[in-house]
């Protein structure tokens, strides 16, 4: 049970939430480069936090370490091994030639970058309706994470509905007034924070269980297969190899990633960035991997859906009621850390590229807009977390591959001149319908080739954009001269 | 250098990375040396390895086909505000 140390712990967490988001929100220029991107001031600092508290979700902690659980000290390599160096990687692939022409032409969505570079609505509104459709599910998934999350720390002492309603209700007090300037603090102070306290978890944890040394060694004695990769049918080389398509490569395409990278100050702070990115996954990842794998003989049979509450049940078993506490701010963090970023990107999204295809907005007006937006956006979420429609659960389900499939068309624009807005649509259509026939079982599984429904998807994005841009007329030298005229010059 | 060579590199170290991640003979491994250096799994801190191989391979990048916006085209950096949002 929480005590009162704990109650005080979790006032002090929600107070210098909303101090930040006040603050924030009093020294906010009320205009839309400043409200949505930060003036593009970020420095590295600011642009790590950012991505990181928004790449982590409740998955980290809670999923991942379930799986961990069942499949073994190989469920750190197959979840987080590819995205420790790929997904920094695309930061540099596709975040720094798109945050050249943000800089540049002032974009600051991936409709805008891709519509521009393509000279075309259709693109702009394909990668608009996209990333909406893949994100809100998502940021339902992850309400319902949190809410679930922080119902079973607290022991069902604060209800699923409360946990949500105070999950999104926290996040809008300091995003509403401070926009993307108040979550990228809040996100510094929250991602720090839980970087800090889940290695300090781990380190009680393991000394209630009587150190590393000897719990690894009890799992050796007593369950050796978790040491071995090659055992577990999920860890099967053909998955291993499929799912380094889904989460490693699809971060650089959610909307809310794209534009923290847009904001950043400089070149020099995505470098950074970067290069330090594969440390902070590799520990947090680290974390709940070794959670997961000594829950397993900690607190042995747990089946399906029980093993992914493994982290709480260690803190509840082995430590005193602070460290629950701690635990549940952990929890809270990551999970609000990723909410307030897609609700953000999402409100974003709509009000730039959206609404001024029916009313130009000026710069004011853009930031009203987005504030109610994120006020609808929240309501909504917080009903269909609420209610867990089948449709929804299940696009979230494959979300991440929606959003894989869209990589090629950005690295195509980015890279290729020969690549045009034909390819770009039907390289945008296509593999998402493929994707959506495999993943609601519409084709038979035979047919992707015995790989997770992504990789075929990807490899269609890419031949389709190809095959439709050589098939059509190539884009205007004008048109090309603008992006890679401005590459041309950059990279000699 | 040019560019395109450099770039090319930087192909490679991709290629590399993907492999080392993707390197299933490895896996044998597990079972013959379960715990290096007598503690820590060998599924484990491969990847701890790998964490610190790509930062290596991210500063090489960066060295490699990483350049900063030249003067003549960060002094057409300006308010976006009446621009393209």
């Amino acid at each position: 049970m929480i005590n009162l140390v704990g109650i005080g712990l979790l006032v002090i967490y929600f107070f210098i939430l909303i101090a930040i988001g006040f603050y924030g929100g009093r020294i906010a220029r009320k205009t839309r480069e400043d409200y949505f991107m930060a003036g593009r001031g970020l420095g590295s600092i600011a642009v790590f936090m950012a991505l990181f508290a928004s790449n982590i979700t409740a998955f980290t902690i809670i999923g991942h370490a379930g799986f961990a659980y069942e499949t073994g000290y190989g469920a750190y390599g197959y979840v987080i091994g590819w995205s420790i160096f790929i997904t920094p990687f695309t930061y540099y692939l596709v975040g720094y030639r798109s945050w050249l022409l943000g800089k540049r032409y002032g974009f600051a969505t991936q409709p805008q970058v891709f519509g521009g570079i393509f000279k075309s609505k259709l693109v702009s509104l394909l990668f608009l309706v996209f990333l909406l459709y893949y994100t809100l599910p998502y940021l339902v998934v992850s309400i319902i994470g949190g809410g679930l999350a922080f119902t079973t720390v607290t022991e069902g002492m604060v209800p699923y509905w409360l946990s949500a309603l105070v999950i999104i209700g926290i996040s809008l007090v300091y995003t509403i007034p401070a926009g993307l300037r108040g979550t990228v603090w809040t996100d510094i102070f929250q991602g720090t924070l839980f970087l800090v306290v889940a290695v300090m978890l781990l380190s009680a944890v393991a000394r209630a269980l009587g150190g590393f040394s000897e719990i690894t060694a009890e799992i050796v004695r007593d369950n050796p297969a978790m040491l071995q990769r090659g055992l577990s049918e999920e860890l099967a080389p053909i998955n291993w190899f499929s799912y380094s398509f889904i989460n490693s490569i699809a971060v650089i395409v959610f909307p809310q990633i794209y534009t923290r990278i847009l904001a950043a100050r400089s070149s020099l702070n995505l470098k950074q960035v970067s290069m330090y990115y594969p440390l902070a996954l590799a520990v947090i990842f680290g974390v709940s991997t070794l959670m997961g794998v000594w829950g397993s003989v900690a607190v042995p049979g747990l089946e399906g859906q029980e093993a992914d509450n493994i982290v709480p049940m260690l803190i509840h078993q082995f430590l005193t009621p602070t460290w629950m506490v701690l635990g549940l701010v952990v929890v809270l963090a990551i999970v609000k850390s990723s909410i307030d970023s897609q609700l953000l990107a999402v409100s974003h999204l709509v009000t730039v590229d959206f609404l001024p295809r029916f009313k130009r907005l000026s710069s004011m007006q853009a930031v009203f807009w987005g504030r109610i937006l994120l006020v609808i956006f929240a309501g909504i979420a917080f009903y269909v977390a609420l209610i867990q429609p089948g449709a929804i659960l299940s696009i979230a389900g494959f979300a991440f591959s929606g959003f894989s499939v869209m990589l090629p068309v950005m690295i195509g624009a980015l890279y290729w001149p020969r690549a045009n807005k034909y390819g770009a649509t039907a390289a945008l259509i296509v593999p998402a319908v493929m994707l959506h026939l495999w993943y609601l079982d519409v084709l038979p599984r035979w047919t992707t080739f015995g790989f997770m429904p992504v990789f075929p998807s990807f490899v269609l994005a890419i031949l389709v954009l190809i095959v439709v841009s050589y098939l059509t007329p190539a884009p205007p030298p004008e048109q090309r001269e603008k992006t890679f005229g401005l590459f041309e010059r950059v990279f000699q | 250098m040019t560019f395109r060579i450099r770039f090319f590199l930087v192909c490679m170290i991709v290629l590399v990375m993907f492999l080392l991640h993707n390197s299933f003979f490895l896996w044998n491994l597990d079972g013959y040396v379960p715990l290096l250096f007598g503690f820590m799994p060998f599924a484990y801190s491969y990847y701890v390895g790998y964490a610190i191989l790509a930062v290596l391979a991210m500063k090489l990048i960066s060295d490699l086909a990483w350049p900063d916006p030249p003067e003549e085209i960060t002094s057409q950096f300006g308010d976006k505000e009446s621009s393209k949002q």
